[in-house]
Order: structure tokens, then C-alpha cells, then sequence
């Protein structure tokens, strides 16, 4: 457990009033200085979570410790967190410098420490020279800068992030992940960071949460949540994959149609196999596991994304370079599909 | 297109403003009756107002009158906007109905039912029954202004407060309340305007001696007809432009639209 530092929620369960249970028995620790993120589909109870951390939300049953020390009871002005909210919650009655200075008012900062803070944080997220503007006078991306700036401005000892880049597009997005994980490099933060973008998830964080309908699904680096997920819903949820159901036989699955796929260790009673789309060779006709016919072809520019018929109507999903050979790859062609043994993996709740 | 819209607003204003434009009109006509055309400009009408010891005492009782009603029904409807917005109270839409109802409620009936109640419980008609009738006509409309302007500010503004380390009293004072600041501003000069301008309620509750001002010329009204009431009025129409015009100066009414 991360006794040492960090975040432990233990047995963490909120039920809202009407009855919806928002987070169910949740238990993690969260080590001192991990970029953390909660991701799953929506309501599935990564906010909640997020916000018992905080303080704003109390939970029903269930502990949470900061350092070792219990702050379940602790109102939210006592945990010394930052939060960046979804939709930066900005003062709007107050200039970019007042917005970052409230945290160290609070805190009863000396007047010209503050100035001097205020103006450090804003360099540290490049926002020199907008001090004085109101946060309605600031595009999208500079605002989500201001709240960064705010929280991280009092030292907190974790950083919380409910989907702090939803509301911005994709380049600048990009733009704030590399931003965003550079800063955390920097402070050396335990950040908890909550994203329905598996993407974001798998590219920034240290370890992943995977949650659905207020549990925890699989929790891992991102490549084990990648590489080895445990149920079909996390295989499904991250990523582009193939779900292909059969029957366990010597060796394999059996698939319908007649063909078995190789499977290196199959425990007893497992029915189906995900296999990522990068996995998927292409061979000539007849020189591979099984043949199949190409029904599409999508360019995504740095490769190719097939959409391939197997026998009894299964599809599959395959990438492959752009360069590969045509004939293997115009649709209405003819080709063998092959893997390794050891990558598809087995899904335990098929 | 613009010829027609520009004729109907001219006609709305003229249809506003001319009741206005006859009061003060009676207000500087010398004669002690309606005669047109004028025969000249004077203030006499002005000068009866003024030094009438009846007048002046009314006068004085609204103006204390609307300015209580302001500071009490101001914070009760404040605070109750609050409850009702940011409580999490079961019942919130029952509560901000029975908050309405003295709107909904001819306020004749209010003032009748106040009435029976301080005969009942023997409290006679006292300046305070009549505060508490004012009070209860006025706290909707401050109830209104500032759940209207609730429903646009986000509440996750007072939990980002709460966790820069504000406690629930400070992130009130340096968040929610700026934010509210100019409903809670249009619904005390509504506050007072309902209590200065309250007659129905009045009615039932003041007592000889202790008039407000729209009871005290509707009193001298049943006997004369002069230029005094018009003069009154007219004063009255002042006040209020000036408390506009004040508020606006001091604190802003135009924030109401920047928010
Ligand atoms: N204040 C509330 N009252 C009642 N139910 C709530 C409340 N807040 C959340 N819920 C419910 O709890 C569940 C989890 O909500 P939560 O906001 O944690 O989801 P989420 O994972 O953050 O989803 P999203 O990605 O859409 O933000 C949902 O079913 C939601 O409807
Ligand atoms: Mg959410």
C-alpha cells in the first residue's frame, strides 16, 4: 500500500440520494509523485470519486488517506488539494491574478510573496501578460491555463483533474497533454486525473483505473491495461479491438466456421480471445491460419485499417503498414490471417 | 419596417410615460381644479405638500418603512434563494411556491388575513404588523431577482473556493455573494418600491395616526381633488428616479447586464 505518500481509498462507497450507487467498494492507492487517471464511459462514477477526494463529496462508507493520516472527515479548505474542474470554475468577477492569488490568501501569504508567486505560476503555465483580463476575456485554453495556475499556485500536496482538456479541441488538447505531463514531471505532483479518453489516459498517465458502473474493472500501467486487458469490457473499452468468441480445444480456441486459433495459455473455462488489430498479419491465401476476404479498407495515414470477413460471418479488424502489398489489401481481395500464440489474450468473464 | 417599429415604441412610450406627464402637469397647475388650457406654472401645490404636518408624518413613516422592509425582507428573500438553490432541500419547489404566493395572492386578501391575525392574537395594528405585512408582500421579489441569478452562476465556483481553502462563511463573502450582488440590489429596490408604493396591505394595517403615504392621500383624496396629491406624486416619482440613478451611480445596476 502506499503508506509512504500518496493516496488510499479503502472500501470508498457513495450512494446518491434516488439511489443510484455512483461508486461501489472502491479500494486503491494512489503512490506519492503518480500521475493517476480514472477512465471509463460515462456515469460511471470517475467524477464522484474524484470530488470524495476532494472533499466536496462525502462517502457512505469507506476511508481515504493522505500520507497514512485519515482526512475522510476533513472538510475540503482543510486537505490542501488543487482541483481543476471540467469547466475551470474561474471567478468570473475576478482578473486572471486574482484568481490565481485566492488559494494563497487563504493561506494568509504575505502580500509581496503573493505577487511574486502569482506571477511564477503564470510563467510556469505561459501565461505572462494576461494579469489583468477577466477569465471572460480569455480563449478557451487560456483559461484552462488559469486554473491550472490556480491550483498548483499553493503547493498542494495532490492535484485533481476532472477532465480539465474536454473542452478543448483536439490539437490544443494534444498541446496541453505534453504541457500538463511536463508540469507534473516538474513539481513532482501526485496528480489523480479523471478522462473518458482512453487515449489521453494510456499516453500520459503512470498507472490507469478502468471504471465501470462505480467499480474498478482493471487497474494497471497502461500497458498491461493495453496489452493484457482482463475482461472483455476493458479490452473493448480501450482501444480498437477484436472480440472473437469459441470453444476451448487442444492448443486454442475453436472459432465458428471450422478453424482454431492458436492460444498460448488458455485457462480452463475461458470461451473468448481479444486480439488487437495491430496483431493481425496478412500472408497469401492459404499460408495462414485462416483466410479471409477484405470487405474494407480505411488509409489512416501512417497505416491501414482493414475490415476483414472470417468464415461464418465474424469480423475482424486488422492494421497493417501502408505499404503493404495490394493484392493483399484492395477490398474484395482474398488473404490468409495469422498471429502469435501468445498475443491474443484470453478474457476471463466472456 | 423601421418607420412601423419605430412608431409602435414611440406609441408604447407615449402610452407609459403619459399618465406621468399628467400628474405633473396638475402638479404645477395653479388652479384648485382641472383647467385647460393652463393658466400658468406655480408650486403652490408643492409648498401645501411639504408643510403638511399629516403629509410630511405619512411621508417620513413609508420612507422608514421601505427601508426596514428592504433590510429585512433583503436578507429573509437572499437568504431563502439560497436554501432553495444551493441547500440541497427535499421539497425545494413546494418551498419556493409558498415563498411566491403573496405575488400570486391579491394582496388585498394578504392584508385581510394580517389583519385577522393580529386581532386574533391581539396585537392590534401596530407599525410592526404593518412591517411584517410589507415584508411578506416584498420578500418574493427578492426571492426572484436573486434565484434568477443563482440559476446562472455554477456552484462549482464556491467548492473551487472551498478547496483553494476558503471556509464555507469566506467563500460566501468573497464568492457567492459578489456574484449574487446584483439580484440581491434589483430585488431591494423592487423591495422598496412595493412597500413605498403599498396600499392594499396598508389599508388593513395602519392605524389612525400612523398612515403611509399612498393611505394618507388616498384619505385626503376623498375630500379634495387639488394639485396636492399630484405634488405628492410627483415627489414620489423623483424619489424613485433617484434612487435609480443612485444605485447606478454607487454600485452599479448595469452589472446586472455584464453577468
Ligand atoms: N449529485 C448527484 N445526485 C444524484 N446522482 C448523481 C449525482 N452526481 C452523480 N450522480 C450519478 O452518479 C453516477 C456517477 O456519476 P459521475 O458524475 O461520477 O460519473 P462520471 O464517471 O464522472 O461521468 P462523466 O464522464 O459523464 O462525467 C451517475 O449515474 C450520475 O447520474
Ligand atoms: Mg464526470
Amino acid at each position: 500500500m502506499a503508506e509512504n505518500g500518496g493516496v488510499t481509498l479503502e472500501g470508498v462507497t457513495k450512494t446518491f440520494p434516488g439511489g443510484t450507487r455512483a461508486v461501489d467498494a472502491v479500494s486503491l492507492a494512489i503512490a506519492e509523485g503518480e500521475f493517476f487517471s480514472l477512465l471509463g464511459p460515462s456515469g460511471c462514477g470517475k467524477t464522484t470519486t474524484l470530488r470524495m477526494i476532494a472533499g466536496f463529496e462525502a462517502p457512505d462508507a469507506g476511508r481515504i488517506r493522505v500520507r497514512g493520516a485519515d482526512i475522510t472527515a476533513l472538510p475540503p479548505e482543510k486537505r490542501n488539494m488543487g482541483m481543476v474542474f471540467q469547466n475551470y470554475a474561474l471567478f468570473p468577477h475576478r482578473t486572471v491574478a486574482e484568481n490565481v492569488a485566492f488559494g494563497l490568501r487563504m493561506r494568509n501569504v504575505p502580500k509581496a510573496d503573493i505577487a511574486a508567486r502569482v506571477r511564477q505560476a503564470l510563467a510556469m503555465v505561459r501565461l505572462e501578460g494576461l494579469e489583468d483580463r477577466r477569465p471572460a476575456q480569455l480563449s478557451g485554453g487560456q483559461q484552462q491555463r488559469v486554473a491550472l495556475a490556480r491550483a498548483i499556485v499553493v503547493n498542494p500536496t495532490v492535484l485533481l483533474c476532472d477532465e480539465p482538456l474536454g473542452a478543448l479541441d483536439k490539437k490544443l488538447r494534444q498541446a496541453m497533454q505534453f504541457e500538463l505531463k511536463e508540469l507534473h514531471r516538474r513539481l513532482g505532483l501526485t496528480l489523480v486525473y479523471v478522462t473518458h479518453d482512453q487515449e489521453e489516459a494510456l499516453t500520459m498517465s503512470d498507472r490507469i483505473a478502468v471504471m465501470r458502473a462505480g467499480r474498478i474493472a482493471q487497474l494497471g500501467t497502461p500497458r498491461e491495461i493495453y496489452d493484457r486487458p482482463t475482461s472483455r469490457f476493458v479490452a473493448d473499452f480501450i482501444g480498437d479491438t477484436n472480440i472473437l468468441d469459441g470453444e476451448p480445444r487442444e492448443g486454442g480456441l475453436a472459432m465458428p466456421g471450422g478453424w482454431v486459433s492458436p492460444v498460448a495459455s488458455l485457462p480452463p473455462g475461458v470461451r473468448a480471445i481479444a486480439l488487437r488489430p495491430e496483431q493481425v498479419r496478412l500472408t497469401a491465401a492459404g499460408g495462414g491460419i485462416v483466410d479471409a476476404t477484405v470487405e474494407e479498407a480505411n488509409f489512416l495515414g501512417d497505416s491501414m485499417l482493414l475490415k476483414l470477413g472470417l468464415p461464418a460471418g465474424v469480423a475482424l479488424l486488422a492494421r497493417v503498414p501502408r505499404d503493404a502489398d495490394p493484392a493483399l489489401t484492395t477490398p474484395g481481395s482474398r488473404a490468409g490471417v495469422s498471429w502469435r500464440p501468445e498475443d491474443p489474450v484470453p478474457l476471463a468473464d466472456a | 419596417m423601421r418607420a412601423a417599429f419605430l412608431a409602435v415604441n414611440g406609441a408604447v412610450i407615449a402610452f407609459l410615460l403619459t399618465p406621468v406627464a399628467i400628474v405633473l402637469f396638475f402638479a404645477v397647475n395653479p388652479e384648485p381644479f382641472i383647467a385647460f388650457p393652463p393658466t400658468g406654472v406655480s408650486f403652490r401645490w408643492f409648498e401645501k405638500f411639504l408643510t403638511s404636518r399629516d403629509f410630511m408624518a405619512a411621508f417620513g413613516l413609508s420612507l422608514v418603512l421601505g427601508a426596514a422592509t428592504v433590510a429585512i425582507a433583503g436578507t429573509l428573500g437572499t437568504a431563502a434563494a439560497l436554501a432553495i438553490a444551493r441547500g440541497g432541500l427535499p421539497g425545494r419547489r413546494t418551498l419556493t411556491a409558498i415563498f411566491l404566493s403573496p405575488i400570486v395572492l391579491p394582496a388585498i386578501l394578504t392584508g385581510f388575513a394580517l389583519f385577522q391575525l393580529a386581532m386574533v392574537l391581539g396585537l392590534g395594528r401596530t407599525v410592526w404588523i404593518l412591517l411584517a405585512g410589507h415584508c411578506v408582500i416584498a420578500v418574493p421579489y427578492v426571492l426572484r431577482t436573486v434565484l434568477a441569478v443563482l440559476a446562472h452562476s455554477d456552484p462549482a465556483l464556491e467548492e473551487a473556493a472551498r478547496g483553494l481553502g476558503a471556509t464555507p462563511a469566506v467563500a460566501f463573502r468573497e464568492v457567492t455573494l459578489p456574484l449574487i450582488r446584483p439580484g440581491v440590489i434589483a430585488g431591494a429596490l423592487f423591495a422598496f418600491i412595493v412597500s413605498f408604493d403599498q396600499f392594499p396591505v396598508s389599508l388593513f394595517l395602519v392605524s389612525p395616526g400612523n398612515e403611509t403615504l399612498p393611505i394618507a392621500m388616498f384619505n385626503y383624496l376623498r375630500f379634495d381633488s387639488d394639485g396636492t396629491i399630484a405634488a405628492a406624486s410627483t415627489v414620489s416619482i423623483l424619489l424613485a428616479v433617484l434612487l435609480v440613478l443612485g444605485i447606478e451611480r454607487t454600485i452599479g445596476l448595469q452589472e446586472y447586464a455584464r453577468l
